[in-house]
């Protein structure tokens, strides 16, 4: 191209530089500065801040609530990795595989909660929830199941796995659409050849199509693990709060709680690290759990 | 070739699973539409049936006397700004990065497409307080800025992408009568990746419209609230006062933008959202 280096550098500059402070000031510095919060004590509205080293750290160690918000954290990214990935693989093999005319409107309608609020989402929830009011209940008793109903969002045993249902009532859509798009690209010839073989639908399920769609899923189980550590909170806020007596806290609410309700803004940051730390290590181990020698017939 | 009545049998099976989500889906959206038009005395004693009388009021007093009206502005000029603001950082970048030469710029994607990845809640503290330094907590110009530059990484992804089947003999063309590197960007580039800006912005709007989390934090005062926030607070008021029905019309007035957008775009907005979650 006909360009001095100094024009070049100077377009670069133009595309690059705005873009890249806007990212520094919004995006990187309050990252690092959250780092540096964490070593000190700060209530936020007072001018002192006092740098106290680990103590907010030994203070996570010993705090009864965080041990609980990960094993919180953790219950929904198994329950919903489990109940995603066995309804969506299920629904994306019914809606590639078989020759199903209405296809197209399952796709449509499966999707369409991914698009709406988590704060619709959970009030709808709490609704369907709700003891008097709501359709759990009235529907069980409708049943003849009266006994089973329950202050689900009240109860300290129900709530959390109460909370497991929405998201993966919201979730399935985007997932199956991945594992479809996953499935559409597998060549018909494996399956005429497992066909010739006299292979059944649960072996041709086994032997073709889950190790050919194996990328689709690894990514999908990366994306709700990440999804799941980094932004679980807002349903969890939205439905319960972190109540009843803290059984549904997850490390995003009780950080919330702690900086912006408590105004410990400095223990609020050390639990974000924490949260950054863990979420990173599972990312890491995941990917190495999930590693396999790709697939070649 | 013949089916065997299993295979018939097995197809008809399949359907019953698959019937069965739609109505898990489908009915508790309905559902919120009916209890939209109910009083509040037929939504606690069916919760199941419809309307004796279509009690449009409820959608008045959301409108009127639970500021829906403001909220719905807010929300907005919220994602109008944001959704703006983030094509006016990601286009060039993206185009600098996918089209120039320069030492940095794989460093620089990695970086950009990286922070996909980190839970943004631990910088959302210092955040706040820079926010409030700036004179921009409380107010949805400022929601707007952390909005945009929070989608900064993904609109960037997916538009280097885009950006990278345009032919490269196009600019090659233009760069021989004299075309300078601003022109190609605005000229070429940009009209030719639409399709992708178009599917980028629908997606960044949705986000905007249904952000909860930093509004809660970054908005204190009810006139700024986004529609996120009101009905969030008319749902807290709700366990006082019993305006459920009230709290219903809220819901659909947040999700009628959405069900439009939906309805339009239905193949894009499920394109970029599973193109965006190959990201991680």
């Amino acid at each position: 191209m006909v360009q001095s280096k100094k024009q070049k550098y100077t377009f670069l500059a133009v595309c690059l530089l705005p873009t890249f402070i806007m990212f520094c000031i919004f995006t990187l510095y309050p990252l690092f500065s959250g780092l540096y919060y964490s070593f000190f004590e700060w209530s936020g509205s007072s001018q002192v801040k006092t740098f106290i080293g680990l103590d907010n750290y030994i203070q996570l160690f010993n705090d009864v609530i965080v041990p609980d918000t990960i094993v919180h954290d953790y219950f929904l990214v198994v329950t919903k990795v489990i109940g995603i990935m066995i309804m969506a693989m299920f629904f994306a093999v019914a809606l590639t595989q078989l020759k199903i005319k209405e296809a197209p409107f399952y796709r449509i309608v499966f999707f369409f909660p991914n698009i709406m609020s988590v704060v619709v989402i959970g009030i709808l929830w709490m609704f369907i929830y709700n003891p008097t009011m709501g359709l759990v209940n009235s529907g069980l008793e409708m049943l003849g199941l009266g006994d089973w109903a329950k202050p689900w969002l009240g109860s300290e045993t129900w709530a959390l796995p109460s909370l497991v249902l929405p998201s993966i009532w919201a979730g399935i859509g985007l997932f199956m659409l991945m594992l479809m798009g996953g499935i559409s690209n597998i060549s018909k010839s494996y399956y005429e050849a497992a066909d010739m073989d006299g292979a059944s639908e649960w072996t041709k399920f086994w032997k073709v199509t889950l190790p050919l769609v194996w990328p689709q899923v690894k990514i999908s189980i990366l994306y709700i693990v990440i999804t799941t550590l980094n932004g679980s909170f807002v349903i969890v806020q939205v439905m319960t709060g972190g109540g009843p007596n803290n059984s549904t806290h997850v490390m995003g609410s009780y950080l919330y709680q702690q900086a912006f309700v408590q105004f410990n803004f400095g223990y609020g940051a050390t639990i974000g690290v924490m949260i950054l730390v863990l979420s990173l290590i599972t990312v890491l181990l995941l990917q190495f759990v999930l590693r396999r020698d790709k697939v070649e017939y | 070739m013949k089916r065997s009545v299993g295979q018939i049998l097995g197809r008809a099976g399949i359907r019953i699973p698959l019937i069965l989500w739609s109505i898990a889906v489908l009915y508790p959206i309905i559902w919120m539409f009916i209890g939209s038009l109910k009083s509040n005395a037929e939504i606690y004693r069916n919760p199941w049936g419809f309307p004796e009388i279509l009690n449009w009021q409820n959608y008045v007093n959301a409108w009127s006397n639970y500021n829906i009206d403001t909220s719905v502005w807010n929300s907005l000029i919220v994602t109008l700004v944001g959704t703006l603001l983030t094509l006016l950082m990601a286009i060039p970048t993206a185009y600098a990065i996918e089209r120039i030469n320069f030492k940095g710029s794989k460093l620089l994607f990695t970086l950009y497409v990286s922070a996909m990845m980190i839970p943004m809640v631990l910088g959302w503290i210092p955040l706040f307080f820079l926010l409030s330094n700036i004179g921009l907590l409380d107010n949805v110009f400022g929601l707007a800025i952390v909005y945009s530059v929070s989608q900064l990484p993904f609109t960037i992804f997916v538009l280097t992408s885009f950006m990278s089947t345009i032919p490269k003999s196009l600019e090659e063309a233009a760069s021989i009568d004299g075309m300078s590197p601003y022109g190609m960007l605005w000229k070429i580039i940009t009209p030719l990746s639409m399709s992708g800006i178009i599917t980028v912005t629908i997606m960044n709007a949705i986000q905007f419209w249904n952000e909860y989390f930093m509004a809660l934090i970054f908005l204190n005062s009810s006139e700024n609230y986004t529609l996120a926030l009101a009905i969030d607070f008319i749902s807290n008021e709700a366990q006082y006062t019993n305006a459920w029905g009230t709290l219903f019309a809220s819901l659909i007035i947040a999700i009628i933008p959405v069900i439009v957008l939906y309805a339009i775009f239905q193949r894009r907005i499920a394109k970029g959202m599973t193109e965006g979650a190959i990201k991680g």
